[in-house]
């Protein structure tokens, strides 16, 4: 506690009053309202995020929402955007050792059909409209994985005149995969974070309310 | 006569009802099926604390023949990240001990309980800047609305 507080009295005061006005709260805020209670590790896990119903119209809703989650998150077409090095990385994805096909993720080298787009490698700058256009060009529901530092946040080049610092500067991303190629074992990972985000997607429970 | 079963597959045969009845019969199989998309039989090797289960069978190839079934508390939530530390280690081959053989463990009391990867809930880790930001946003002053 003593440490603590000496702590606080060495921080910069600027800091301090940032936070006392209140600089996370809106992080904090967001992380409320759009994520699930972290889990008990003691208790049992339903399968359906939905639990809390109150009557009968919520709880049709919320098995119409699993039923569409299950079938969105088992057939995840990921667009192939490989740019730099990362996309070596992505194709070891496809193949057999870790075989991305049994969570039914295929790629499909066409914007129009794919749900997510993994974005493997540097972005430069003269390759972000052409990122931008085929994210416009994919149909809702659409996520987007980030792969590797220099996608994340520009990484090794984030200091380079000619690359986008992020690509989340160009599209919203879903998941971020750390690693300067991350392993292929890290961006299957990714893939399952992402089928656990989309399996509390409230498409239909959105329209109702009581 | 045991070279006439195994020219004619019957040890295979042998095996596959051996895992079907080590899984629990076939109702126990096909969830099995279900639940990990894979049907393996094996030795119980150890369980950690939160109920998952780790198997070993030296039949099948290295890289397939150490594997965890998770707690069925997790049901269909099971995730890598849940696997705990002391159990990393065995399961991706970097000891051959498991940690209730090894007496070679770090074991202190400031160690903490392993924890999964909570992205996505309210208990994730949010990341923060405690230095002073370098750049400062423009703020267009508003026009007063008078």
């Amino acid at each position: 506690m003593q440490a603590i507080k000496a702590l606080g009295a060495v921080a910069p005061s600027n800091l301090l009053s940032a936070l006392r006005k209140g600089a996370l709260t809106p992080i904090t805020d967001q992380v409320r309202q759009t994520h699930l209670p972290a889990p008990d590790t003691s208790e049992k896990r339903p399968y359906s995020p939905f639990q809390k119903t109150t009557n009968m119209a919520e709880y049709a809703v919320a098995r119409l929402d699993d039923l569409l989650n299950w079938g969105r998150k088992g057939s995840i077409w990921p667009m192939t955007f490989g740019l730099a090095c990362c996309a070596v990385e992505m194709m070891h994805i496809a193949a057999p050792r870790y075989d991305m096909d049994r969570y039914g993720v295929v790629f499909r080298a066409s914007p129009r059909q794919a749900d997510v787009m993994i974005v493997a490698g540097t972005l430069t700058n003269k390759m972000a409209p052409a990122l931008r256009k085929v994210y416009d060009q994919m149909p809702d529901p659409r996520w987007v994985i980030s792969m590797g530092s220099c996608a994340n946040g520009g990484g090794y080049y984030h200091y380079s005149y000619s690359v986008v610092r992020g690509c989340d500067r160009i599209v919203p991303v879903d998941i971020y995969v750390p690693g300067c190629p991350p392993t292929a074992e890290a961006l299957l990972y990714g893939v399952l974070q992402l089928q656990k985000k989309v399996k509390r997607m409230k498409t239909v429970q959105i329209w109702y309310r009581n | 006569m045991s070279n006439i079963a195994k020219f004619l597959a019957l040890d295979k045969v042998a095996t596959f009802f051996n895992i079907i009845k080590q899984n629990g019969g076939i109702r126990g199989s096909l969830f099995k099926l279900y639940r990990q998309d894979e049907l393996k039989d094996g030795t119980l090797v150890g369980e950690d604390k939160f109920g998952n289960k780790y198997f070993e069978n030296p039949r099948y190839f290295y890289g397939r023949n150490r594997w965890v079934e998770y707690s069925d508390k997790f049901h269909m939530n099971y995730d890598g990240s849940q696997v705990p530390a002391e159990w990393y280690g065995w399961l991706h081959y970097k000891t051959d001990l498991p940690p209730h053989l090894d007496p070679n463990r770090p074991k202190y009391k400031w160690m903490k309980d392993w924890n999964e990867n909570l992205s996505g809930t309210t208990g994730q880790y949010t990341p923060y800047s405690t230095t002073r930001p370098k750049i400062e946003a423009w703020e267009p002053k508003s026009k007063s609305t008078v």
